[in-house]
């Protein structure tokens, strides 16, 4: 009983009972430990139920009575099954409170059951930490600035808070392969200051560390995934995989740019309207260089711009001789002059407009003039072409029959060679058809090979990361489970109980040897008594038909006979006396055991108990009858 | 003009430069009162701003050295090794501020984030509320000045910011 009480007590203490040190069975727990302990469990158990029930007695009897009472049918609700009832508590009985309490404990949750149910994983056992955290956080009251302890100042002043802003870091990176110039590693060696005096603000050292961090991951992760989808299928290497994708992209972004500008040609920027050369217009972006060292090539804008400035500066000092007349003569003239200088302007400009005009139509038509230009020359080479054909059938005419004559042989004769050429060709072809039919064939079965070879690189892909992923989860619930199992409480060892348990068992089956050596003894017993009675009768039987025969005869015999008989008697009346001595003894011991028994149920002292609280109730009573009549 | 570098003695040339392309790449240009002694303010200004078209110019139109020695002619030859040295250096540095410049066109881009989660115990009207509110807080930067912009949102209007960023995110998937 002892290892019980002691898994009992320590289940309690977990649950919230105060059960102080030296209490280590349950037979030393007083009424009031039984209710908090009862209490505590049912709250864990079932909070709705528990909430309503106080954890201490009160001091009133009925109220305690009452307490009783909402205990039992709390516990009944729960689902115990065995008797109970108000005296269970308030008139303690070691049995009964020992049976209940380690019903109550087998009822609660298991932690254990709990954590295995979580969601295991290195993110998931963070974000526990930090629930755990802000729970505790949430836990701690709100102090105003003067009351707090240094332990609140951490959490609520508002100095520890940062923001998080981060700044550009430059790290050195170690890559494979790839030699470093001599002055990237001398600068890496003695002037790049380390990161955390990179920053101007020590506290967006560790944001800027994660920014880059993230950033970098982010980047390989896309590019692995990217290369693991696309890349491979494209049966490039990476770098020819990157520059296709370079241009792809370039072509695209050019393509948006160019509609862009079609669009709205009066962009905010600045941006030249005809900007037909994508390069210009990249060239404005580049750098915050200003952009008029780069725009060498001035567009109509600009010039009619810087024009048009250039006269009015050069307009405005030739105003400046003329002063000192009269005011009003001076003014006057001014505004005269103002007035001719702005209609000369406008003059000025619509003329430039004009003329522009008039130098986008003269390019147009110029361009047309060039193509008619060209198309008259082509006109003119096939004429002269056919003129010099007119020329010698001319010459040809006079001599007519001969030539004629001459010319069939010319047509046989290239005809023959058409012929013998056709011939050749095809003696050439057959052999080089064939050939290619067989490249190709080999092509064909190269790419199926290829294109298998493919996938099977990419299932191995998959396998690899699967397993990857599947080793690095094994590893880290190993690494949890280690953690849970260093965080687990040690005074209750597994071991030990094992070791009890091992004791009790073997315990029991040496106990059991004794038990079934004992009943074959009485088996033995009974038989050889069962024999000696059978060996009594037969012997009696003998000797009473020996003796009744003589007794016919002989007078003295006849009384042998009557005292043989009586001696029978006798004896079996001896025996079962001896019997009857045997069961009262038992009876005798049951009904010590009984006596045992209800001496430990304390039941003088419960009866005295309950006595001395039926007083206490009826006090209560009058005591209450008489405020009632006071009142 | 990159003639007034010819001010600074030899030995310092070198970390000076590496401070400017620091300042080019985003982190600290190098403290004008360290140098007050060797430049005044308009020539301190000239030299950095000059230093730093050099090295955009340098990275972005990938000149030879040669051309650069050229460009540099004017100072001293110790001096011109050191800046050259510097270039080569940092070019990949240079590069990417670069780019980040070009990445961001656009008239307000984002520069950086922060949020924060907090719980709103009651209202004005509401004596229990007990709702999480996520503050966002956004760095803009419009045509070159630091905008902040703050918003508080609570979980739907979260839900709903995250599920447009992720459909925006799936169209820039699309562009590649």
């Amino acid at each position: 009983m002892e290892e019980v009480d002691k898994i009992l007590i320590h289940a309690l203490k977990q649950v919230g009972t105060e059960v102080s040190e030296d209490i280590d069975s349950v037979k030393q727990f007083t009424s009031e430990l039984i209710v908090e302990a009862v209490v505590r469990c049912i709250r864990v158990i079932e909070p709705g139920l528990g909430s309503s029930l106080p954890t201490s007695l009160p001091p009133g009897m009925s109220a305690r009575f009452r307490v009783g009472m909402s205990l039992a049918q709390a516990c009944q609700d729960i689902g115990y099954k065995g008797e109970i009832g108000y005296q269970t508590f308030l008139y303690s009985n070691e049995p009964e409170i020992r049976s209940l309490l380690m019903f109550l404990v087998e009822r609660l949750p298991r932690a254990s059951a709990e954590a295995s149910d979580q969601p295991t994983g290195k993110s998931a056992v963070l974000q526990r930490h930090i629930a755990a955290a802000i729970k505790t956080q949430l836990a701690v009251p709100w102090l105003p600035p003067n009351c707090r302890l240094p332990l609140h100042c951490e959490m609520q002043s508002v100095g520890s808070l940062h923001s998080f802003h981060t700044q550009h870091l430059s790290l050195p990176h170690c890559s494979k392969g790839k030699k470093q110039l001599k002055e990237v590693r001398d600068y890496q060696r003695d002037i790049l200051p380390p990161v955390t005096s990179q920053l101007s603000h020590q506290a967006s050292v560790v944001a800027s560390i994660l920014e880059q961090h993230t950033a970098e991951l982010s980047a390989a992760q896309e590019w692995e995934h990217e290369w693991n989808s696309q890349g491979l299928l494209s049966r490039l290497t990476p770098q020819e995989y990157r520059s296709k994708k370079l241009t792809r992209l370039r072509k695209r972004i050019e393509e948006q740019l160019r509609s862009a500008a079609q669009t709205s040609p009066e962009s905010a920027f600045g941006v030249p309207t005809s900007t037909s050369d994508l390069s210009e217009l990249l060239q404005t972006f580049r750098g915050s260089a200003p952009s008029d060292h780069i725009l060498t090539k001035g567009t109509h804008f600009t010039h009619t711009q810087k024009f048009t400035f250039t006269q009015e500066t050069a307009a405005a000092p030739s105003a400046i001789p003329i002063g000192r007349q009269s005011e009003g003569d001076v003014q006057l003239q001014q505004q005269e002059e103002l007035a001719s200088l702005q209609q000369q302007i406008q003059q000025l400009c619509t003329n430039i407009d004009q003329i522009a005009a008039d130098m986008k139509h003269m390019t147009v038509t110029n361009a047309q003039v060039l193509d008619e230009l060209k198309q008259q020359e082509l006109g003119n080479s096939e004429n002269t072409e056919k003129l010099q054909v007119k020329k010698k059938t001319i010459d040809l005419l006079p001599d007519a029959d001969n030539n004629l004559l001459k010319l069939q042989a010319v047509v046989e004769a290239s005809a023959k060679r058409v012929v013998n050429l056709a011939s050749q060709w095809e003696k050439h072809r057959a052999p080089l058809i064939e050939e290619h039919r067989r490249l190709k064939e080999i092509c064909s079965s190269q790419d199926l090979e290829s294109s298998r070879k493919l996938s099977e690189i990419k299932s191995l892909h998959e396998k690899i990361h699967m397993s990857t992923e599947e080793a690095k989860k094994k590893e880290e619930i190993y690494k949890q489970l280690v953690t849970e199992l260093e965080n687990l409480p040690h005074d209750a060892s597994r071991s030990a109980y094992t070791q009890r348990i091992l004791e009790i068992v073997g315990n029991i089956k040496k106990q059991k040897e004794e038990i079934t050596k004992v009943l074959s003894d009485t088996k033995e017993v009974q038989k050889e008594i069962n024999n000696l009675t059978g060996k009594l009768d037969r012997t009696f039987a003998v000797t009473d038909e020996l003796v009744f025969k003589d007794a016919k005869k002989d007078e003295s015999v006849r009384k042998s006979y009557k005292y043989l008989a009586a001696l029978h008697e006798n004896c079996n009346q001896l025996i079962q006396t001896i019997e009857d001595t045997g069961t009262i003894l038992r009876e005798i011991r049951d009904l010590e055991e009984q006596i045992e028994t209800e001496n430990s149920n304390k039941t003088v002292a419960n009866l005295e108990r309950i006595l001395d609280d039926y007083k206490a109730i009826r006090q209560e009573n009058s005591a209450l009858a008489a405020k009632i009549r006071e009142g | 003009m990159v003639d007034f570098l010819n001010k600074l003695p030899d030995a310092e040339c070198l970390g000076f430069c590496h401070r400017v392309v620091d300042g080019l790449c985003g982190r600290e240009l190098p403290c004008r009162s360290d140098y007050s002694d060797t430049w005044a303010l308009h020539e301190w200004l000239e030299l950095l701003n000059s230093l730093t078209h050099l090295f955009q110019l340098a990275v972005g139109n990938n000149i030879s050295d040669k051309e650069v020695m050229a460009r540099l002619s004017s100072i001293r030859s110790g001096h011109a090794e050191a800046v050259l040295s510097v270039l080569r250096a940092r070019q990949t540095e240079i590069r990417h501020a670069l780019l980040d410049r070009t990445n961001s066109i656009s008239s307000a881009t984002l520069q950086d984030f922060e949020w924060q989660l907090k719980l709103a115990l009651a209202s004005d009207k509401i004596s229990s509320l007990h709702t999480p509110l996520l503050s966002l807080s956004l760095d803009v930067r419009e045509k070159g000045a630091l905008r902040p912009t703050t918003i508080e949102m609570s979980r739907e209007e979260l839900n709903t910011l995250i599920s447009s960023l992720e459909a925006a995110n799936k169209v820039v998937l699309q562009l590649k």
